[in-house]
């Protein structure tokens, strides 16, 4: 068993990081949730996180900037997008600009864990799936 | 137009009677139908009559004149007439006299001077009688008479003399007796028609001088008759025809109130404040459809950011549906309760957003109510969340404290705001910031809010159309060239007014001016 993978998880809306939080941590994850894109840039300052999960449209800064920061900070680290405001020429806006992956709001806590696990996979580590499907099923 | 000055005082007046009942300010047919009604149940006086009322008693008027001239015309005739015959008569009894004095010398001409009077009498006898009015009655014709009878038969009485006595008697004691006696009646006849040819003289130029009096005075009387004819019949088609150009222009600036009856009879100019009802009843339906539509369009606009929006509440229910299906026994009732608590909260959250977007799109009937500007510019700006978040562009909202309230249709004003902040987006860049600034107008009256943006401006060129129908600058399906014309009339409607200030390159302020007190009614048009 690989060591836990460290996720940053920012999204102006409490409940996604309150609903989250437990759901990747059932994955063998680390994960810190933040409001704040402000106070998420200075974390992200002072640690290397493996994922990096930010909604695109909040008040102060936007997806976008998180993502610009992220990758001049630590070029391995995925930034995985997740946004209400699903636009095609917003897809590929960010894909081109480097994010990992993009998620359209609403979606379900495994469609997440999935592309987590994609990206851990694309890290060289691994994440179980299986068990936590096995434990869903039981 | 210091002209409608007057006009607009007194509709505000009238105003102050009505704004409690004209909470109606778009829809009224029953209005319309009032006023139709209003218009038409009064006594009918039309112009035309009006023209031949005039004409008929100025004809009267003249035909009275005439027959006072023609009858003072006869009396000058008349008079004449009698002075001839009284000349007549005179010279008649002159002559007579003449004789008389021949006689008395010479004893010649007795027949002559009996002739005479003869002639006299008989003159006298016949034309008399045709005069009578003018002899001062039968008294006095029987006066004279007696009088030439006398005369006669003192002559008659020489003449038997003469016949008996033949020659000399003219010298005779006798003769010289009724000699006396004839002079002085002979005197007295000449004196009484010599005073009735003075007195008749009098007379026909008193009457001359009447008959001058009466054509000075006839024809003073008939023209001003006729200026006072004229004159009301100019004063009530100009002063009409005055009143309907304003009509006519503030109709065209959009204050469709209709026209009510202000005179207590109707006209033919009653017949175009129906027309013209109809006409407002019309325009105002073709406008409203125009409203209508173009918030439709305004919808579209908003429901592609609404229903992103909606994906937030969206997502947070779904997630926590889930995880509630896969942690079910793994929860503590506290949490469980937590998380359906949240469900609830987003639903919530959700049919908000969707009833913001319905309570804007509706088509209800429009209600004129005291309501505050700045609330409702905040609601429009909460509506406009999504587009103003997908374009990066900041809002200030800046309204004075104590921002007084004014009398308005919300629906349509937010209409208005929806139009306006749409335009300032569309011309704005990102990381642009569009400025809303509420404060008091120019006079102490009235309120100003401004929609301010720092985008592309708009060229001097074009400044003046932007607020006629179907003008747009938008590309071929982005804009339809409604929204400022619609907005212009929705402003009009509630007596504001709205303005632009732009400079190509640094952006564009539009200024809207609200009345604080009055806003039209609709019961203000009086005819």
């Amino acid at each position: 068993m690989s060591n836990p993978l460290e996720i940053l998880l920012l999204d102006d809306e409490a409940i996604v990081g309150k609903r989250l939080k437990p759901a990747i941590e059932k994955i063998n994850c680390n994960v810190e949730v933040f409001q704040d894109p402000q106070l998420a840039v200075e974390r992200i300052n002072e640690k290397e996180f493996d994922i990096v999960v930010t909604d695109i449209y909040m008040d102060d800064m936007d997806g976008m900037q998180v993502l610009d920061i992220v990758l001049k900070k630590s070029s391995r680290t995925k930034v995985i997008m997740i946004t209400g405001y699903a636009m095609i020429s917003l897809a590929r806006d960010a894909m081109e600009k480097g994010a990992f992956d993009f998620i359209a709001k609403p979606f379900k806590p495994d469609e997440l864990r999935v592309v987590i696990a994609k990206a851990a996979k694309a890290l060289g580590s691994s994440v179980d799936l299986n068990t936590l499907l096995k434990k869903q099923e039981r | 137009m210091p002209k409608t000055g007057p006009v607009i005082s007194e509709a505000l007046e009238n105003e102050n009677d009505s704004r409690e009942t004209s909470k109606a300010g778009y829809e009224h047919m029953g209005d319309i139908r009032k006023a139709q009604k209003e218009l038409l149940s009064r006594r009918h006086f039309s112009v035309k009559n009006q023209i031949y009322l005039g004409n008929s008693l100025l004809f009267l008027a003249a035909m009275i004149m005439v027959i006072v001239l023609i009858i003072n015309n006869d009396r000058v005739n008349n008079r004449l007439k009698f002075l001839e015959f009284v000349d007549d008569f005179s010279s008649e009894i002159l002559q007579a006299r003449r004789y008389e004095k021949n006689f008395f010398l010479y004893g010649t001409n007795l027949n002559d001077a009996i002739e005479n009077i003869h002639l006299a009498e008989s003159i006298f006898i016949t034309e008399s009688e045709q005069f009578s009015e003018l002899l001062k009655g039968q008294r006095d014709r029987q006066k004279i008479f007696a009088k030439i009878g006398v005369y006669k038969s003192l002559l008659q009485q020489l003449y038997q003399h003469e016949q008996q006595e033949k020659k000399g008697l003219h010298t005779t004691p006798f003769a010289k007796k009724i000699g006396l006696k004839l002079r002085d009646y002979g005197k007295d006849i000449l004196a009484t028609s010599n005073a009735m040819i003075n007195i008749e003289k009098k007379a026909i130029e008193k009457t001359l001088s009447h008959s001058r009096y009466i054509h000075i005075s006839s024809f003073l009387a008939l023209l001003a008759f006729l200026l006072i004819n004229t004159s009301l019949l100019v004063s009530r088609i100009y002063s009409t025809l005055n009143r309907y150009a304003t009509y006519a222009r503030r109709i065209a600036a959009g204050d469709f109130r209709l026209i009510y009856p202000r005179r207590k009879f109707r006209d033919e100019f009653t017949d175009l404040a129906v027309a013209f009802n109809e006409m407002i009843k019309e325009i105002d339906t073709r406008e409203n459809i125009l409203i209508q539509t173009h918030k439709m369009k305004a919808v579209g606009t908003l429901t592609s950011g609404i229903a992103h929006e909606l994906n937030n509440p969206l997502n947070n229910i779904m997630l926590t549906a889930h995880m509630i299906l896969e942690d079910y026994h793994d929860l503590s009732d506290e949490e469980r309760i937590d998380m359906l608590k949240d469900v609830a909260v987003e639903t919530d959250r959700s049919k908000k957003i969707i009833r913001n977007l319905l309570d804007f799109a509706r088509e209800s009937k429009s209600t004129m109510e005291s309501l505050d500007l700045s609330k409702l510019v905040a609601d429009t700006l909460h509506l406009l969340e999504n587009q103003i978040r997908f374009s990066g562009i900041g809002v200030d909202l800046q309204f004075m404290e104590n921002f007084p309230k004014i009398n308005g249709d919300v629906q349509k004003l937010q209409q208005v705001f929806v139009n306006l902040l749409l335009n300032a987006i569309d011309a704005s860049t990102k990381g642009n910031k569009i400025q809303v600034i509420g404060r008091l107008g120019d006079t102490s009256e009235s309120v100003k809010v401004s929609v301010i943006d720092h985008g592309q401006g708009i060229p001097k060129q074009i400044q003046s159309s932007i607020f006629d129908p179907f003008f747009t600058t938008k590309v071929k399906g982005q804009g339809t060239g409604l929204g400022l014309s619609v907005s212009h009339g929705i402003i009009a409607k509630h007596g504001g007014s709205i303005k632009v200030e732009s400079e190509e390159g640094s952006g564009s302020c539009f200024t809207i001016t609200f009345p604080i007190i009055n806003f039209p009614g609709i019961n203000t048009f009086t005819f």
